[in-house]
């Protein structure tokens, strides 16, 4: 039996610092951040990013935790016990088993997007897996302001992994090929995710080429993502996080859109909340937090 | 004594037909806080609210449209549900057109014995107001009359102020204590006692708020009172979203909605015209945004509540669909903001997702606490 592709599927990793001798350092920090779609464990010994992994999110959100922290330790000596405080974030921040604390994903990532991308980013936009959030912050990452997609998840990773499905594209490759079209489409005019799914097959019927439907989706989002944005206001400077960020279909469109370019960050954009975390936990740690 | 207003809330029913056989008086339904309950406590009926029940239902769908605010739906629901048939008369005050559908519908599929509409004005602002709902008050007496078969004397009249006046300053003097840096109640205790104000026999709610009262002085809640916010909006007592917004570090210290504060803020002020005096009383009163044009009184309302009892930030508790709060609340959100009170915007359905709502309040906290993050 052949093999089923799984289109959606983004690849899962983990990375730890080739030379940093953990054994060496003072403060041992991690973040977890358990969202929707994946989940993030990074570990920070001394501020500095040590060990870190990108995984699905299962079921259940101790399992996923747990399975987060084991792959970024994995071949690093490093075990649970060993963190000397872990600030859990993300949907299933409250069930992280190993966590002293649980901050909200929206201060993880204006802080972790502060570490990523400099003092001077004043708005973030998460793209997350099933909501988008736009914040803004100062120069430290606090947040000053924020606001939330309501009741809808268009515009998310979850809806891109529907579209990569249905489309057979790896999800990888949805962004550039969006721009292997002759003429910009215009976008597609459902923004929820199950009639987007309708509407494509509509214009696949009738004689759309998959890229033209990929640009018009991503066109879609993006004009969505910006009405967010535009509520709250776009300060410069401007940074993405969570997966979508690595989107360039949709990163791209809406920077045409807002007129403002992204900052771009040597980071993978999905890491920033547990990051951020990881961050909060190793300040309350230097304050003298148990 | 202060649980009792929570156990009046939840068995609201059972106390309404409890007093209907203790009494033998008649228990008149009222739709939105602007009826004159002077006058049927002046005729030694009981005026309880229509309010819905935040329970899932499915019975509305015929009767009104899906882009009708679900208050008004949930409160009809309760009606065709069955649970207000102890109902000898139903009263509307007009206020909005979505809750006179409400109004309308009840009529026609739950009749009762006594139904009256009072067309209220909604430009109370303008000066003619006061003497038109004067004569409207006048008229409503008499329909009362009518239906009862009994003159409402002066001396009636007079009682039936005072019922109402006594049970506004025993709540603002509970609501006092909330002033306090360790306030002795939670905003989800206040937001039962308010309410159950609307539904409960007055002075018997206000023997129970004497005893509060009495018990205050000593009171202390388990836990600090964290940030101190204020609830804005209308009809809100959604029980669960209270119990989440403080059991996340938060104190709800003060509300401006008509499921609070609105409704009982001020007192009637007795003139020789008691007509007069009862239409003036609703025409003062802190305005539902229905009623608040062409001029936001409300808004300085709002932000004086707000410094009071020093919220340091405002939940803006927007009923999905209910247009007179949408007018209002992107102006108030600038209009507290420019004057130093952040606040958070959440949509209310009759049911409401409590995770997404938290992960707004948690992070709304953290960024008025925050600095020991950094």
């Amino acid at each position: 039996m052949a093999e089923i592709q799984e289109y959606w599927r983004w690849t899962e990793y983990s990375w730890h610092h080739p030379e940093m001798d953990w054994r060496q350092g003072k403060r041992i920090a991690a973040g977890i951040d358990v969202g929707s779609v994946s989940s993030q464990a990074l570990v920070l010994v001394d501020g500095q990013i040590f060990a870190f992994s990108n995984l699905r999110t299962g079921s259940n959100s101790p399992d996923s935790a747990n399975n987060a922290i084991k792959t970024a330790l994995k071949d690093t000596g490093m075990e649970i016990k060993d963190l000397q405080y872990t600030v859990g974030t993300g949907y299933g921040r409250v069930n992280v088993p190993f966590a002293n604390r649980a901050i909200t994903e929206i201060a993880c990532h204006a802080r972790g997007a502060n570490f990523m991308a400099g003092p001077k980013v004043r708005t973030v936009l998460d793209m997350g897996g099933q909501d988008c959030k736009a914040i803004h912050c100062d120069e430290r990452g606090k947040v000053t302001n924020f606001l939330m997609n309501d009741k809808c998840a268009a515009g998310t990773g979850r809806g891109m992994e529907v579209m990569a499905d249905l489309l057979s594209i790896p999800i990888k490759d949805i962004g550039d090929l969006s721009f292997q079209v002759d003429e910009e489409p215009q976008p597609v005019s459902s923004t929820c995710v199950v009639f987007a799914k309708s509407e494509a097959l509509g214009l696949m019927r009738s004689g759309w080429s998959k890229n033209m439907v990929l640009a018009a989706y991503c066109s879609a989002m993006a004009h969505r993502v910006s009405l967010l944005l535009g509520r709250i206001g776009v300060e410069d400077q401007f940074f993405i996080t969570g997966g979508i960020a690595k989107n360039p279909g949709i990163v791209k469109r809406l920077e045409q859109e807002l007129g403002i370019q992204a900052v771009k960050s040597q980071h993978d954009s999905q890491i920033a909340g547990a990051l951020g975390a990881g961050l909060f936990a190793d300040t309350l740690l230097q304050k003298g937090a148990q | 004594m202060i649980e009792k207003f929570k156990e009046w809330y939840e068995t609201r029913h059972a106390y309404a037909r409890q007093w209907k056989e203790r009494t033998g008086g008649k228990v008149v339904g009222t739709f939105c806080t602007y009826v004159p309950e002077e006058i049927l406590a002046a005729a030694n009926m009981l005026p309880v609210r229509i309010l819905g029940s935040h329970e899932p239902q499915d019975v509305t769908e015929p009767h009104i449209f899906g882009m009708f605010c679900p208050f008004c739906r949930d409160a009809l629901a309760q009606g065709l549900k069955g649970r207000f048939n102890y109902l000898d008369g139903v009263v509307l005050a007009h206020s909005c057109i979505h809750f006179r559908q409400t109004f309308n519908s009840w009529r026609i599929h739950l009749p009762v014995q006594f139904s009256y509409y009072i067309p209220m004005p909604n430009t109370v602002q303008t000066p003619h107001a006061r003497l038109y709902h004067t004569v409207e008050v006048e008229k409503f007496k008499k329909a009362i009359e009518e239906y009862t078969g009994r003159p409402i004397t002066e001396q009636d009249l007079d009682r039936g102020i005072e019922i109402l006046n006594r049970n506004r300053r025993l709540l603002r003097k509970v609501y006092e204590y909330r002033k306090l840096d360790h306030p002795p109640l939670t905003g989800e205790e206040a937001m039962y006692m308010a309410v159950s104000s609307q539904f409960i026999d007055k002075e018997e709610h206000s023997k129970v708020l004497e005893a509060v009262l009495k018990e205050l002085p000593e009171r202390k809640l388990p836990r600090d009172a964290g940030i101190r916010l204020m609830a804005v909006g209308s009809e809100n007592d959604d029980a669960e979203f209270f119990r989440m917004v403080e059991a996340v570090g938060g104190t709800v210290v003060i509300d401006e909605q008509c499921a609070g504060s609105r409704y009982f803020w001020n007192e009637l002020v007795p003139n020789g015209n008691r007509m007069a005096a009862i239409a003036d009383r609703y025409i003062d009163r802190p305005p539902c945004p229905v009623k608040d044009y062409p001029g936001h009184s409300r808004f300085q309302h709002v932000l004086n509540l707000a410094k009071d009892y020093r919220a340091q930030g405002a939940i803006i508790m927007q009923e999905k669909f209910c247009d007179p709060h949408e007018g209002d609340n992107p102006r108030l959100k600038k209009y507290l903001e420019d004057n130093g009170i952040p606040t958070l915007s959440l949509e209310f359905d009759s049911t409401n997702p409590l995770g997404p709502f938290r992960i707004r309040v948690e992070a709304f906290l953290e960024t008025i606490r925050g600095e020991e993050l950094f």
